[in-house]
């Protein structure tokens, strides 16, 4: 079920990625949401934890007013998602409830034509790479299946910023996905976050890039990543900082 | 049943369920006094994505957590059965159902468990969710400990929409998609506490359990703090012989 979900909507982003003639990238994933979840726009800022944020997509000039009022006014549910590690949505920016978190924002946000804001943190668990926000122009909540599928696009979004961080000279994620689709989030395993953080310690590094290693190090020897994550967590395998190191722990 | 106990864990609970509480830490002391209080083995309890399939939310021991993950692996078992026809699933004898669950019987009896009672989470006419119990020795589930059950798993739905003043769909999706972020977040914790003292991730997640505990830290909130470098947890990672990684 997930599964066909994760690759219809992987369709639709690189369908989305085809009309504009370019290389599949998170702003893609924010396009596509907003055709596919019935919104009337979108937004996607890129930023690690605690760093102000870069815009990187708006889909219409009102999206890029709501995503701006944020940053200036230093409120509204694009900057609460983070913080919370879940969405924040947003049904109705005229109720008092709205008011009350965001007294300066609710108000300008509905002057710019929103009626309703759904902000998606792009994170797995520690790993956080920025927000998908996006707008109805009326309020009234998403369903069910709509905002399931806004979590997948979320998810979405989450890989393709991730690879497109990893310039690492020689890496094949380099800009490219591997295995050309990105690995279904919601299907993933314990085990995936075990090994992620056991390799923040092999390898001396921050948590994002340990989860790019474990990624690249699957793709390069064409293994599922549950699989290699399983023989990290075992303990037989393990990565060094040098890669022609890896191997048996 | 101890009738002290499940007062008490009543009281427990619910003076938990305050403001900014711990989700994840609270429904893991759920499925841990769920063992105690219903006499069964082990305890898991499963919530649904809205991405669309089930997650493991919480379990008393790893093989629960394992048995779990094996049901939605290979999309069988009475758990799933709970939460598909929300309706209390009770099997007195896996031995006898291995027709039904081929697949699930003969793990469920590698895991060690004979027996099971599905419980399931609902919310008005939705099931978001199942509370399972597993037991060692085959035999009927008493019909107290049963309501008990239940009783349980309605605790842990009310858990997750603390915050009443907001929409209840909308709020029951935050909550759960934060607390399977915190789920994440606490893994990673795990595997990096167990790699730096060379231990498992059981003797991992105790430590860092009871290190929020005593600080009264939100064990997500430590993990984060943990993986960030900014939380040395004192005290658990010095005492290791020099030279020793």
């Amino acid at each position: 079920m997930t599964g066909s979900r994760a690759g219809r909507i992987w369709g639709l982003v690189a369908a989305q990625a085809g009309r504009r003639g370019g290389r599949v990238s998170a702003a893609d994933a924010c396009a596509a949401a907003v055709a596919a979840v019935s919104v009337t726009g979108g937004w996607l800022t890129a930023a690690s934890d605690g760093e102000a944020g870069h815009l990187m997509r708006v889909t219409d000039a009102v999206s890029e007013q709501l995503a701006e009022l944020q940053l200036t006014l230093g409120e509204g549910p694009s900057l609460d998602a983070p913080a919370s590690g879940g969405p924040v949505l947003a049904s109705d920016l005229g109720t008092a409830e709205a008011g009350r978190r965001w007294p300066a924002f609710a108000a300008a946000a509905r002057q710019a034509g929103a009626g309703a804001i759904f902000a998606f943190p792009l994170r797995i668990g520690a790993i956080g790479v920025g927000v998908l926000g996006l707008y109805r122009a009326w309020p009234g909540p998403l369903s069910t299946f709509q905002l399931g599928d806004a979590l997948v696009f979320a998810d979405t979004a989450t890989l393709l910023l991730l690879d497109g961080q990893d310039d690492t000279p020689g890496n094949p994620s380099a800009g490219t996905v591997p295995g050309g689709q990105p690995a279904d989030l919601a299907l993933h395993r314990a085990e995936i976050d075990q090994a992620t953080g056991m390799l923040t310690e092999q390898l001396g590094t921050g948590i994002a890039s340990a989860f790019m290693r474990l990624r690249a190090y699957a793709f390069v020897n064409d293994l599922r990543l549950t699989d290699v994550a399983r023989d990290i967590v075992g303990r037989r395998l393990r990565l060094y900082p040098d890669p022609s190191q890896d191997g048996g722990a | 049943m101890d009738g002290q106990l499940l007062s008490a864990t009543f009281v427990e609970l619910t003076d938990t369920m305050v403001a900014d509480f711990d989700v994840i830490d609270f429904l893991h002391v759920l499925t841990d006094r769920s063992v105690q209080l219903l006499d069964v083995s082990a305890a898991g309890l499963l919530l649904a994505d809205p991405r669309g399939e089930l997650r493991v939310v919480a379990a008393s021991s790893e093989a629960a957590r394992l048995l779990e993950l094996f049901q939605l692996q290979n999309d069988q078992g009475p758990c799933l059965d709970c939460f598909r026809g929300g309706q209390p699933v009770t099997v007195a004898d896996l031995n006898a159902e291995a027709q039904r669950w081929p697949r699930f019987t003969a793990a469920a009896r590698q895991a060690g468990f004979a027996a099971v009672q599905a419980s399931p989470m609902r919310l008005r006419d939705q099931v978001i969710g199942a509370l399972n119990l597993f037991r060692a020795t085959p035999g009927a589930f008493d019909p107290a400990n049963v309501r008990v059950g239940q009783a349980l798993a309605d605790v842990a739905t009310i858990s997750l929409l603390h915050e009443r003043s907001m929409r209840h769909s909308d709020t029951l999706n935050q909550q759960l998609q934060a607390a399977l972020n915190s789920r994440v977040i606490i893994e990673q914790a795990k595997g990096k506490l167990a790699e730096r003292l060379g231990i498992d991730m059981t003797q991992a997640v105790s430590i860092l359990r009871s290190y929020a505990r005593n600080r009264n830290l939100r064990l997500a909130d430590l993990a984060q703090a943990f993986i960030d470098g900014t939380e040395p947890l004192i005290g658990q990672i010095a005492p290791r012989s020099p030279g020793d990684r």
